[in-house]
C-alpha cells in the first residue's frame, strides 16, 4: 500500500497545482479532490475549466474518461459479494485506478474476503487522506515553484504512468494511436470537443481490432 | 454562469457520476454481468481516452496546426517507455522531467 500513497503524491501535487491554475478557491480545490477523487477527471475539469468550455462538455468529457470506472466496478463486484452492504458502498467510492491496482492483487492473494475487504476499505481510506493532502500541498506550493521548471509537463507525464502499462496488445495500442491522431486532426473543433471525439474513435478502433483479433485466432 | 459556481456545479456533477459508474455493478447491477460488447469497449477506454488527453500537452496541437517540441516529444517517449516497464509513477515522472530539463538546456 505504501508504495501506491507515494506514487500517488507527485499525481495529487499536479492535480492541485492545475486547479490553483484554474483560478479555484482552496476550498474548491479541497471539494473536487475530495468529492471526485480521480485525478484524471480533477486535471480536465481544471483544464476544461480554464479553457471555459461549456458545462455540458466538461461533464460528457469527464464521463467518457469515467467509463474505465465501469469497468473496476465490474471486476471488483465478485470479491465484494460476501460484504455487508453498507461497506460495499464506502470501498465503491474508494475505487480508483491506484486503489483498485491494490485492491484486485489483494483478493487474489487473500482467501479470506472479509480481511481483504477490511484491507481494501483501510487502504482505500489511506489513499484518499493522502490524496487530498498531496492535492492541497499542489495547490500552495504550486505558485512558489518557479516556471522554468516546466512543471505543467507533469500533468501528461502522471497519464503516462497510467496508460503506458496497457500497451500490451495491439487493440489497446491501436486504439491509443488512433485516439492520438485524432485529437491532433480534429483540433479546430470549438469548446474543446476533439477530446470526447478522439476518446470515441478510440474506443471504437480498439473494439473492433479486438473483434477482427478474435475471428483470425479462431480460424 | 458565476465561474466558482460553474466549477462546483461540475464537482458534484461529476462526483455524482464517478460514484454512480463506481458503484454500478457492485450495487444496481450486481446480479447481472456486463454486457460482452460493452465489456470488450470498456476495455480500451484507458489508452483511448488518456491518450488523447495526453498528446496536446507533449505536442502543443493549436487549431493552425501542430507544433511539437523536440524535448518534450523525446522525454515523453523516455517517460512512456520508463512506464511500460512497470517502473512506477515515481521514476516515470523523474525520468521525463529530467530528460526535459537536460535536452531543454542543452538547446
Amino acid at each position: 500500500m505504501l508504495p501506491a500513497c507515494v506514487g500517488l503524491v507527485p499525481f495529487g501535487i499536479v492535480c492541485g497545482v492545475g486547479a490553483a491554475a484554474a483560478g479555484a478557491s482552496w476550498i474548491t480545490s479541497l471539494g473536487m479532490s475530495a468529492i471526485i477523487f480521480s485525478g484524471a477527471a480533477q486535471i480536465v475539469c481544471a483544464q476544461m475549466i480554464a479553457a471555459d468550455a461549456p458545462f455540458l462538455v466538461i461533464v460528457l468529457t469527464t464521463t467518457v474518461l469515467g467509463l474505465r470506472l465501469l469497468m473496476y466496478s465490474a471486476a471488483i463486484a465478485p470479491y465484494l459479494k460476501p460484504l455487508p452492504e453498507r461497506w460495499q458502498r464506502a470501498l465503491a467510492f474508494m475505487l480508483s485506478d491506484q486503489v483498485f491496482a491494490a485492491a484486485i492483487r489483494r483478493f487474489h492473494m487473500d482467501d479470506d474476503r472479509i480481511a481483504a475487504g477490511r484491507h481494501f476499505l483501510g487502504s482505500g481510506f489511506a489513499l484518499w487522506i493522502a490524496w487530498q493532502v498531496s492535492c492541497m500541498v499542489g495547490y500552495f506550493a504550486g505558485n512558489l515553484i518557479p516556471a522554468a521548471w516546466s512543471l505543467e509537463f507533469a500533468v501528461p507525464l502522471c497519464f503516462i504512468a497510467l496508460v503506458a502499462p496497457v500497451f500490451r496488445n495491439a487493440p489497446s495500442v491501436l486504439a491509443a494511436i488512433s485516439a492520438g491522431v485524432a485529437v491532433v486532426a480534429l483540433a479546430h473543433l470549438p469548446m474543446r470537443l476533439n477530446l470526447i471525439a478522439a476518446g470515441l474513435i478510440g474506443i471504437v478502433v480498439g473494439t473492433v481490432a479486438d473483434l477482427a483479433r478474435e475471428r483470425w485466432t479462431q480460424r | 454562469m458565476d465561474a466558482a459556481l460553474k466549477l462546483w456545479a461540475v464537482i458534484l456533477v461529476v462526483g455524482a457520476l464517478n460514484y454512480l459508474s463506481r458503484l454500478s455493478f457492485i450495487a444496481f447491477f450486481a446480479r447481472r454481468s456486463m454486457p460482452p460488447l460493452l465489456e470488450r469497449a470498456l476495455r480500451y477506454v484507458p489508452a483511448a481516452m488518456l491518450t488523447a488527453l495526453i498528446v496536446p500537452m507533449v505536442v502543443d496541437v493549436t487549431p493552425d496546426g501542430l507544433h511539437p517540441q523536440l524535448p518534450k516529444v523525446a522525454a515523453a517517449v523516455l517517460a512512456t517507455l520508463v512506464a511500460w516497464f512497470k517502473l512506477g509513477t515515481l521514476w516515470t515522472l523523474g525520468v521525463g522531467m529530467v530528460a526535459l530539463w537536460v535536452l531543454q538546456s542543452v538547446r
